[in-house]
């Protein structure tokens, strides 16, 4: 519902609302696509640090000699993309975490991973371009 | 009331691949893996300690005063007491329980502590990031910030670097600071 002063509304989510929803996947250190809440968990410094597929840009690989890098782009303001229109920023004033990039030898895993987030990322924008045509 | 020793099994050390049996006693902690060597933190290293759900399970972290941080991953849900009893009793340190940030979002404020930078999301820390871990960090862009880790098998104070255990290796993060960045500013020290 508009409140017809063409703000666009910013949309709420979370991952989690506690600790035990966490999967116990986390525990190999390893990083973690959870598509039932649309979320990627990363591990930080033994950390398992959630990131909403909201939040998330695009995820991209490379090869190099034994080593999958992935890197995943996060949103953040100044980024030049949908700059006046699909990106409303709760705190613009905030700092914003932009990208991340891991390494791992598991090489098959990273790259079903990196699918994986295109998939998500695929999907989830065609839901929001689909609940914004239902309310024009 | 604790005795001469609280000891936990299943602990991981510093993101160790092991898990290891851990002991608090009065005159300081130990830790040591099954035929491994035993790792041991005197008592008067022991500056504060926190108590936050970790990979393992859950994870008490001591500041220490000239060592950095300590991670001991693993414990259970119901060894909190157990833990808080004994840093309590030993160390005269109170076990704070920090509960962390699952909103999952990237946004939040940075904020610098002795040994760590602290990413908080909505007044909870999201994630820290020990110094002793970072390699190099440097202006990447306006506004942008990039921190690069180590992934080799260097040490820090006679430490093991953390990332090196990780099967997924965390080499770079970038972050998006608003506002006026002087020159200079950010840079390597």
């Amino acid at each position: 519902v508009g409140d017809g002063k063409g703000k666009r509304q910013i949309k709420r989510f979370e991952s989690y609302k506690r600790e035990n929803q966490l999967p116990t996947s986390v525990g190999d250190l390893k990083i973690v696509v959870d598509i039932k809440n649309q979320t990627i968990i990363v591990p930080v410094f033994g950390r398992p640090v959630p990131f909403h597929i909201a939040t998330i840009k695009n995820a991209s690989k490379t090869e190099e000699d034994d080593f999958t890098y992935l890197r995943i782009n996060l949103l953040s303001p100044g980024q030049g993309v949908g700059r006046k229109d699909d990106l409303p920023f709760e705190d613009p004033n905030a700092h914003f975490l932009r990208s991340l990039t891991y390494r791992s030898t598991d090489n098959n895993r990273i790259a079903s991973i990196c699918d994986s987030i295109t998939e998500m990322k695929k999907n989830a924008t065609k839901k929001e371009q689909e609940r914004k045509e239902m309310e024009d | 009331m604790a005795g001469d020793y609280e000891t936990f099994e299943g602990i991981y050390l510093d993101l160790s691949r092991q898990p290891g049996k851990c002991r608090f006693a009065a005159s300081g902690m130990g830790w040591k893996p099954s035929g491994g060597d035993t790792w041991t933190l005197t008592n008067t290293e022991i500056s504060s300690a926190q108590w936050s759900r970790a990979a393992k399970g859950y994870e008490v972290k001591i500041i220490t005063r000239t060592l950095g941080i300590v991670q001991l991953d693993g414990f259970e849900q119901d060894d909190f007491d157990r833990a808080k009893e004994a840093m309590k009793a030993y160390y005269k340190v109170n076990l704070e329980h920090r509960e962390h940030a699952l909103k999952g979002w990237n946004w939040g404020k940075a904020e610098f502590s002795k040994s760590e930078l602290h990413f908080n999301v909505a007044n909870k820390p999201a994630f820290e990031i020990p110094f002793s871990e970072v390699s190099n960090s440097n202006l990447a862009g306006k506004n942008e910030i990039a921190v690069e880790f180590s992934t080799g098998d260097g040490t820090t104070n006679g430490k093991k670097k953390k990332n090196s255990a990780a099967v997924d290796q965390l080499v770079e993060m970038r972050f998006y600071v608003p506002g006026t960045v002087k020159k200079g500013e950010g840079e390597d020290g």
